[in-house]
């Protein structure tokens, strides 16, 4: 099989240009087939609470304003002014009753109406229909769980459908540590930072590549965990099941841990007496819970195309937004529970911030990896020479089961197998798909699997 | 032609002259410097808010 453009992404044979990272034409191509046509992360409704509140957010590499109106609804505006293109916010957040364009002084409202229009009746003789030039909304919103999403296509699926399966591993950073359901709230800032190199590094790290573990190796070795030792609590690994999870039809893929039946709550957290007995007890509530994710444990995903998510240790969502082939603006949420004690919070913040971000121990090892990786890619003779993404294939499984649990999508059990490179074939499958297709109509197969069961 | 007059500060309830010579009340400022909400004076019980351009402010009267 040869994908996209005679055979970039070729994953009968696992190879992979490594023009997808490095060519200009195809980083342009992906902002219209990939980026205008994605669910793509906006940002959480707690940095909104009020009427008039705003947070200046990305949608690929364009601007847009998160906002909250009057009445209290959400909405998402590409940051433009339709008179001339201004940004009409050059703030990253705030309160405001217009966004004023200052360029020739047009104003909106924060439900997007065009409000002012200066010399209205003396130079437009009040002819202009200002109903036709609102702010540019997005075609569909969805907040789910404190979450804020949107996408540019009307045509694309309702968000969760466009999750799938994957909302469980979702969930498991924005329920409650306790499990109790969509408990999260951002703490402290965005972190906001350029990098030199592609989207795709990142988000391909981030699809579950536990094969770079020996990259963090001086992490592990400093204890910047938050018991001391290693860079997180593991301890749950002694007796879980370690897998790749990935999700064919979506393009979604994480690694997740499935504890076994009755498993107890292991000691974590043990710089903090405090903190310790706080996660000890939510552990123990999360068992009582109905339902799977009582038993999973989270662990780093990808939702396509650039949304990371690491639901505990750190919890924290990334977003790769793209600059150009060669530049990535990285944004990190990080999360807590709200009602979590002042200082359980802080305790997280500060080991949240010594994890990841730009000054994190860990996500610095990572970017020395693909900043490098990008730079050493892009010669004329580098480029003639594929990467390999042979590790494991053939061996992915399907109705994956373990100890009465059930995973969706293509598993691979990491516990012996230790890494597999399963995810990050999904992730480009499913790029592969949307450089190519016309339409959402030839990117929703499980749309015509399910017609084609209702007319059996 | 008089000097411009800073809006961006005017608090709510300040009167300002337009170049047409109305007389405008503030009602809110979202101080951005380009407009005002304001109500013409003298008010009436249906006096809307309206939207102030800043180049139309030519003075400011308390």
């Amino acid at each position: 099989m040869s994908g996209y453009r005679a055979g970039m992404v070729d994953l009968a044979s696992g190879l992979i240009s490594r023009e997808i990272f490095v060519n200009e034409e195809i980083y342009a191509a992906e902002q219209e087939r990939v980026f205008a046509r994605s669910w793509l992360f906006i940002g959480h409704e707690s940095q909104i609470p009020n009427p008039g509140d705003f947070f200046s957010s990305r949608m690929g590499e364009e601007s847009v304003i998160l906002c909250r109106d009057r009445a209290g609804s959400v909405h998402v505006f590409l940051n433009s002014c339709r008179h001339r293109g201004m940004k009409v916010c050059r703030y990253d957040d705030g309160n405001t009753t217009v966004f004023t364009c200052p360029y020739h002084g047009w104003s909106y409202g924060t439900d997007g109406r065009l409000a002012g229009v200066p010399f209205f009746r003396e130079a437009y003789h009040s002819e202009l229909d200002r109903a036709k030039y609102g702010l540019v909304e997005v075609a569909q919103l969805c907040c789910y769980k404190g979450t804020v999403w949107a996408n540019w296509d009307a045509a694309a699926p309702p968000f969760l459908e466009y999750l799938g399966e994957f909302r469980r591993f979702l969930d498991l950073i924005l329920d409650g540590w306790d499990g109790r359901e969509g408990q999260a709230e951002l703490i402290g800032g965005v972190q906001k930072w350029l990098i030199p190199c592609n989207w795709k590094w990142p988000a391909e790290n981030f699809s579950g590549d536990t094969y770079h573990n020996i990259s963090h190796r001086s992490v592990d070795l400093v204890g910047a965990g938050p018991s001391g030792r290693s860079r997180r609590d593991y301890s749950e690994l002694n007796v879980a099941r370690r897998l790749h999870v990935a999700l064919p039809d979506r393009g979604h893929q994480t690694i997740t841990y499935m504890l076994p039946k009755d498993h107890q709550p292991q000691p974590a957290y043990q710089n903090s007496p405090e903190v310790a007995e706080y996660f000890r007890h939510c552990e123990a509530e999360r068992r009582k819970r109905p339902g799977i994710n009582s038993r999973m444990i989270g662990a780093p995903g990808e939702i396509f195309p650039n949304i990371a998510l690491l639901p505990r240790q750190p919890r924290t969502l990334a977003v790769w937004h793209p600059v150009s082939a060669h530049q990535t603006e990285v944004w990190r949420f990080f999360f807590v529970d709200r009602d979590a004690p002042q200082a359980v919070k802080n305790f997280l913040r500060d080991y949240y911030i010594r994890y990841s971000g730009p000054a994190g121990m860990t996500e610095q090892d990572d970017m020395e990896n693909w900043n490098y990786a990008h730079a050493a890619s892009r010669g004329t003779i580098a480029r003639r020479y594929p990467y390999t993404y042979e590790m494991g294939m053939g061996h992915a499984v399907e109705n994956y089961e373990w100890d009465g649990l059930q995973m969706p999508g293509r598993v691979v059990d990491l516990t012996k197998a230790m890494a597999s490179e399963e995810p990050m074939r999904n992730l480009y499958r499913r790029w592969a798909q949307f450089m190519e297709a016309e339409s959402w109509d030839a990117l929703m197969p499980w749309r015509q699997t399910a017609r084609a069961r209702a007319a059996e | 032609m008089s000097d411009p007059v800073n809006i961006r500060t005017l608090p709510v309830g300040t009167r300002v002259v337009l170049n047409s010579g109305a007389e405008v009340e503030i009602v809110s400022n979202p101080g951005d410097g380009v407009w005002l909400f304001g109500r013409y004076l003298p008010a009436a019980d249906d006096d809307a808010e309206e939207m102030i351009f800043a180049q139309d402010v030519v003075a400011v009267r308390s």
